[in-house]
């Protein structure tokens, strides 16, 4: 016994040493599953008032194109309601919308229920290999995680972590995320961030037959988190893989990562019933 | 003033440097032709580099650890910055004492500084250190072995420029002490 208090004396610091270290360890590798740890996080109370009280500051100068953002939104609005009035069949939870009132193409749209939520960026990040942005609502205003996140421009992220009054929202400029895409035509692929630099996104899992011109805008697809047809970018160029016949296209983000002012947090109703009848037939 | 008040308001003012103007600096301006990575300097290790010389080890892992889960909890990292800032926190004697001249309890009532140590140790210290808590927090961060040079690259460029900032932070905040006459 005298031995092992000896040891222990001997070696307190290694000991202690090790034992933060794996404290650490442990801390990242939560963070690295699904369930995530909430305290360390910016959703945390403390961090999230710090950097609320910065935003409000800073907050002052971005207001002018900030307007300019808005008008724009407001004249993007006012165009859809002009689509959506010229809609005249309705039959079985089906609406036929008429995207482009030129194009004869008729689209179908299953109804979902979206509802959407606007927030405040209160802290935003650009340049680590996992971009967090925490927003200034939580789970009193009815925020959960896994919520998608859009901005007036284009997509944004999901919210990783909830706190009664923030949240903090993982962009799609991380490592951990993939959102499916579509081009114009309907074929669908997987966005992933271009890990170099902010704002080059990857588009992947395109075959190479499909045609694809630069500045074709990208949009979500049907089935990501997202309501579909949101702008995600646009194609800066191409490039052939050669080991398969897919190809991989480099994108410009639609949204500027470095001044978010406010975003739209979308819950989508119907999500918890489509992960459960998906689990469901993914057992058998 | 009291050591302990001190470095209370020390941490304070580096923890909100860093994440409230440094953090949103990104260092970006190569990057547009060659796909340079983008990087933030992190001054905050400078917190564990100016503790007094006579801080037991066991303190300063402490320090390290709530130093580094504060810049976590800002930046969304969980643990990573608490790792690196671990393991300089346990190094920093050996580093010390290998690079003083006399014995480390000689220095009472001291802290490791430009004045005490003279510009080339302590230049050779913070660097040291502060490369390997890059070192070891990029790896973390990144995880990713494959792109080794990228990783180098990051670590260099960060390191550099963190060097620049801790210079400009002593210079700015070192008391001139030196009477004129």
């Amino acid at each position: 016994m005298r031995n092992f208090i000896l040891f222990i004396r001997r070696f307190f610091n290694l000991i202690l040493f090790l034992a933060l270290e794996i404290v650490c360890i442990i801390l990242i590798e939560r963070t690295n599953t699904l369930q995530g740890n909430d305290i360390v996080s910016s959703a945390n109370t403390v961090s999230g008032i710090v950097y609320k009280k910065q935003s409000d500051v800073v907050y002052y100068f971005g207001l002018r194109k900030m307007n300019d953002s808005l008008l724009n939104e407001n004249a993007h609005l006012r165009n859809e309601i002009d689509h959506l009035h010229s809609i005249d069949t309705l039959k079985d939870s089906m609406v036929h919308k008429r995207i482009n009132p030129t194009d004869s193409n008729i689209h179908i749209v299953k109804f979902a229920d979206y509802k959407y939520r606007t927030a405040r960026v209160i802290n935003n990040s650009t340049n680590a290999s996992d971009n967090y942005i925490t927003i200034n609502r939580g789970s009193n205003d009815g925020i959960a995680k896994n919520m998608a996140v859009i901005s007036g421009t284009g997509i944004v992220g999901r919210v990783e972590h909830v706190s009664a009054h923030f949240s903090s929202v993982l962009s799609i400029l991380s490592s951990k995320q993939k959102v499916s895409a579509k081009l114009k035509d309907g074929t669908n692929g997987y966005i992933v961030w271009d890990e170099k630099q902010p704002d080059a996104l990857l588009m992947t899992d395109v075959p190479q037959q499909v045609k694809v011109k630069k500045g074709d805008s990208i949009y979500t697809a049907v089935f990501s988190i997202f309501s579909p047809d949101i702008l995600i970018g646009t194609v800066v160029r191409t490039e052939a893989v050669k080991k398969n016949t897919m190809q991989l296209i480099y994108l410009q983000s639609s949204t500027n990562f470095h001044n978010l002012q406010y975003v739209y947090v979308i819950e989508n109703k119907m999500v918890t019933e489509k992960k459960q009848l998906e689990d469901s037939s993914a057992k058998k | 003033m009291n050591v302990y008040i001190k470095n209370i308001l020390r941490f304070c003012i580096i923890i909100l440097l860093q994440v409230l103007i440094l953090n949103k600096i990104t260092l970006r301006w190569w990057s547009e032709p060659s796909g340079f990575p983008v990087f933030i300097p992190y001054v905050y290790p400078l917190f564990i580099l100016l503790l007094p010389f006579e801080t037991p080890v066991w303190a300063l892992l402490i320090l390290g650890f709530i130093m580094g889960v504060s810049v976590d909890t800002f930046m969304n990292t969980a643990g990573m910055h608490a790792c690196a800032t671990i393991l300089i926190a346990y190094l920093r004697t050996n580093v010390l004492s290998a690079l003083l001249p006399r014995n480390l309890s000689e220095y009472a009532g001291q802290h490791p500084s430009i004045k005490s140590m003279g510009w080339m140790p302590f230049l050779v210290y913070s660097a040291f250190l502060i490369i390997l808590h890059h070192f070891v927090f990029f790896t973390l961060e990144l995880w990713n072995f494959s792109n080794f040079g990228f990783l180098l690259l990051k670590i260099v460029a960060s390191a550099i420029t963190s060097m620049l900032f801790i210079i400009a932070y002593l210079l700015l905040f070192t008391r001139q002490s030196t009477s004129r006459i």
